[in-house]
């Protein structure tokens, strides 16, 4: 940073904190609520709500969050508003455009991003990018929110699915060695299922519309959602790799999956808890969710190992490299405050609480923060080969439509792929175009 | 009958109506407008976030009307719609019938049923059916299953029509306490001398019912198929829960769940208020008939 920029940038600061001086004492003579709108920035004493979504942030996290930052900002409070992941992109579409109902920090997808930082949803965060962390940030999920050289969201955690396995199941049904490429795996998940001899039994739970962990198949065949046409894009399910890699997955449902062919994935603990899975993909933190002793089933979790998913090579096969942006709503009216709690996000101490908890840290130098048993192993061999989804603007709308779910659905309903798949191109032309 | 008085132009009346009239209009108008407006622009996300939107006459319509997507959703909530209906209102009579003739004690522990199911919050009921008919733990099908039948990890949400049936059971679950109620309150007030003159003349049981008692509580009758139809046909919560829990979206879509899934969902919100005035046409068209009734009952009056 150079001198000028300090220089302006101390104004500006001496400018907002004398607005804010104000604005203080304007607020001592009665109006109780100051919402002022001269300050840019924002009051710099308000209630910051912040979305975090699903149960994938530990407990231990939250509670920092929110004791650090009201420590360090005294008079605010900030609290954690828990979101579904199901059913986000409708609750921002109609939460974000108005400044009443705007949180001042959301947990975004890493893939329902860009559909938002196009619209201008979120602030811009470019100036912040080096206090925040500047290149120690993962570099992809903050390609994924920059458009024309702005960024507006930045990475909160990094997660790929690996695979949960049952070491006394596998012993039982004879499965000796871990797979190590996708036909072993594909013969072990049938082999347990034939070894159980129940229906609703799982050799590989892949319930019909979890198509982010199907998307393993037909990216390990060479196939893909959608490619780049020109300045457009254009679905690409039905091109012949594709096909062949969503035969694989409507093969693999019907010879080792006992979930619903119209269930998601949100719920893996209720049947591996009763006995029902012998292998499945999931993030790391459903590890904490299995031992919890409430709602877990800590005994049959000890019979739990884990293996990143082979490819047809016997490299990582390429899954769904997932996880979450963190963004500001450009309509949050405490933009200042908003800033210091996503900074407190990304810190080291908070970060590596995610770390604990088997989450990806927002930044490579805290990766060794995962420790280095098995599941850090696992995870990290995941996400070495992993792969986003096609960076189309328009991406979350296609996840909001559940266009994918009702595909992968359909197959596994044991429907015609390349007549389905024809199907869902088309779907997926005029939804990203 | 008191002189009429002598009419004084008086600003009182108009006062008194121009408040709540205000209020109505702006509540019910200013939406519709803005439908209508929406309806003719191009409108997505950017717009929403404010960017300025464009114009483009009646493009959503030709595109919502030409296309394929919008004709089976039609379809299925039409005959959704007068299904629902149909049963609710024959149930719900029913019981107000069944009602009018129970002991006390009966047919106050039946009103505090039906007052239950009246009062539960759909959310909640949602929750409860979906738990009832859970492919892996549904009481549902182990009931089934402990009759000897087939039914052991039956799904029902996966094909259309069972999706829709068990869509059924809970619009109809929680629809007929009303009627019940407003057509047994209707009851009450039928003159029981007319009722007794009838029998004296010799009219069957049937023949009062029928020429006696339906006339007299006709105009109730008419009121509650109507709004009936009109809460059928904007179904919205039954079904999109049921979405939440399975079966395929896309063949399982009624109006009310296609215009959330084009607009809020999808982020195009001129096709979706497109599709709201298209469903405005049609519950107008399909109430019609009964408009047109109400109308006459009050003119012969």
């Amino acid at each position: 940073m150079n001198r000028r920029e300090e220089a302006v940038r101390i104004q500006r600061t001496l400018a907002v904190a004398a607005t804010v001086a104000l604005l203080a004492v304007a607020g001592a003579c009665g109006s109780e609520d100051s919402d002022d709108k001269a300050s840019g920035g924002g009051p710099d004493k308000a209630d910051l709500v912040v979305w975090i979504n699903g149960t994938d942030t530990p407990q231990e996290a939250r509670d920092w969050l929110k004791k650090t930052f009201e420590e360090q900002n005294p008079g605010s409070t900030l609290t954690i508003e828990q979101q579904e992941w199901e059913g986000l992109v409708e609750r921002f579409t109609t939460a974000l455009t108005s400044e009443d109902q705007a949180p001042d920090v959301v947990e975004v997808g890493n893939t329902q991003a860009p559909t938002f930082t196009t619209v201008g949803a979120f602030s811009d965060l470019t100036d912040d990018l080096d206090d925040l962390g500047g290149d120690d940030l993962l570099q992809g999920f903050v390609d994924g929110a920059t458009i024309d050289g702005k960024t507006y969201a930045v990475p909160y955690y990094a997660g790929s699915t690996y695979v949960f396995y049952r070491k006394d199941l596998f012993k039982k049904a004879g499965i000796t060695e871990v797979p190590t490429t996708m036909d072993e795996f594909v013969e072990a998940a049938g082999k347990l299922k034939a070894e159980s001899g129940e229906k609703d039994f799982s050799g590989y739970w892949l319930p019909g519309k979890d198509w982010r962990d199907a998307a393993a198949l037909l990216w390990n065949a060479d196939g893909d959602f959608a490619v780049p046409d020109g300045d457009e894009w254009k679905g690409n399910l039905s091109s012949d790799e594709s096909v062949a890699g969503l035969t694989a997955f409507q093969d693999l449902y019907e010879s080792a999956s006992g979930a619903a062919a119209d269930a998601n994935e949100a719920d893996p603990v209720t049947p591996f808890c009763a006995g029902k899975i012998g292998m499945m993909s999931r993030p790391g933190w459903v590890y904490g969710m299995l031992t919890d002793k409430k709602s877990g089933c800590p005994d049959l979790a000890k019979q739990v190992g884990v293996f990143a998913l082979p490819g047809d090579d016997g490299e990582p096969a390429p899954v769904l490299l997932g996880g979450s942006d963190i963004a500001i709503p450009a309509k949050s009216p405490n933009q200042d405050l908003a800033r210091k709690a996503l900074a407190l996000m990304l810190s080291d101490d908070y970060q590596s609480i995610l770390a604990k908890a088997g989450l990806t840290p927002a930044k490579e130098s805290l990766a060794s923060a995962l420790g280095d048993d098995e599941f850090a192993q696992a995870s990290i061999e995941a996400a070495s080969n992993a792969k986003l989804t096609p960076a189309a603007a328009n991406w979350a709308t296609v996840e909001g439509k559940m266009i994918l779910e009702d595909l992968f659905s359909q197959i596994a309903q044991g429907g015609d792929v390349e007549e389905l798949a024809a199907e869902a191109d088309e779907t997926l032309t005029a939804e990203l175009n | 009958m008191p002189p009429p008085a002598v009419r004084r132009r008086s600003l009182l009346p108009l006062g008194l109506v121009l408040p709540a009239s205000l209020a109505l209009g702006l509540a019910l108008g200013y939406p519709l407008v803005r439908q209508v407006v929406l309806s003719l622009q191009e409108f997505g996300l950017a717009q929403q976030f404010g960017q300025p939107p464009t114009w483009i006459g009646l493009g959503n319509y030709r595109e919502l009307l030409g296309g394929d997507d919008l004709w089976p959703v039609v379809r299925r909530t039409v005959v959704f719609c007068f299904a629902n209906a149909a049963l609710t209102f024959g149930i719900g009579v029913g019981l107000a019938l069944l009602m009018a003739r129970m002991s006390r004690v009966v047919r106050v522990a039946t009103q505090v049923g039906l007052l239950l199911a009246w009062a539960m919050p759909v959310v909640a009921a949602m929750t409860v059916f979906q738990f009832l008919f859970d492919r892996d733990y549904g009481v549902v099908n182990a009931a089934l299953t402990g009759l000897g039948l087939d039914y052991d990890g039956h799904n029902w949400l996966i094909e259309p029509w069972s999706f829709f049936m068990v869509a059924t059971i809970v619009v109809v679950w929680m629809s007929v306490p009303f009627v019940a109620f407003t057509v047994h309150a209707s009851l009450t007030q039928v003159p029981e001398d007319v009722v007794e003159a009838a029998e004296i003349d010799g009219a069957g049981a049937w023949q009062r019912f029928v020429h006696v008692v339906l006339p007299s509580i006709r105009p109730v009758l008419v009121v509650v198929a109507m709004l009936q139809v009109i809460w059928d046909l904007r179904v919205f919560t039954q079904i999109y829960s049921l979405q939440r829990a399975g079966g395929t979206t896309d063949e399982t879509h009624l109006l009310g769940t296609y215009i959330h899934a084009l607009g809020i969902k999808g982020g195009d919100f001129g096709m979706a208020s497109a599709a709201a005035m298209f469903m405005l046409a049609l519950t107008v068209v399909l109430t019609a008939p009964y408009i047109v009734m109400m109308i006459k009952q009050e003119r012969e009056h």
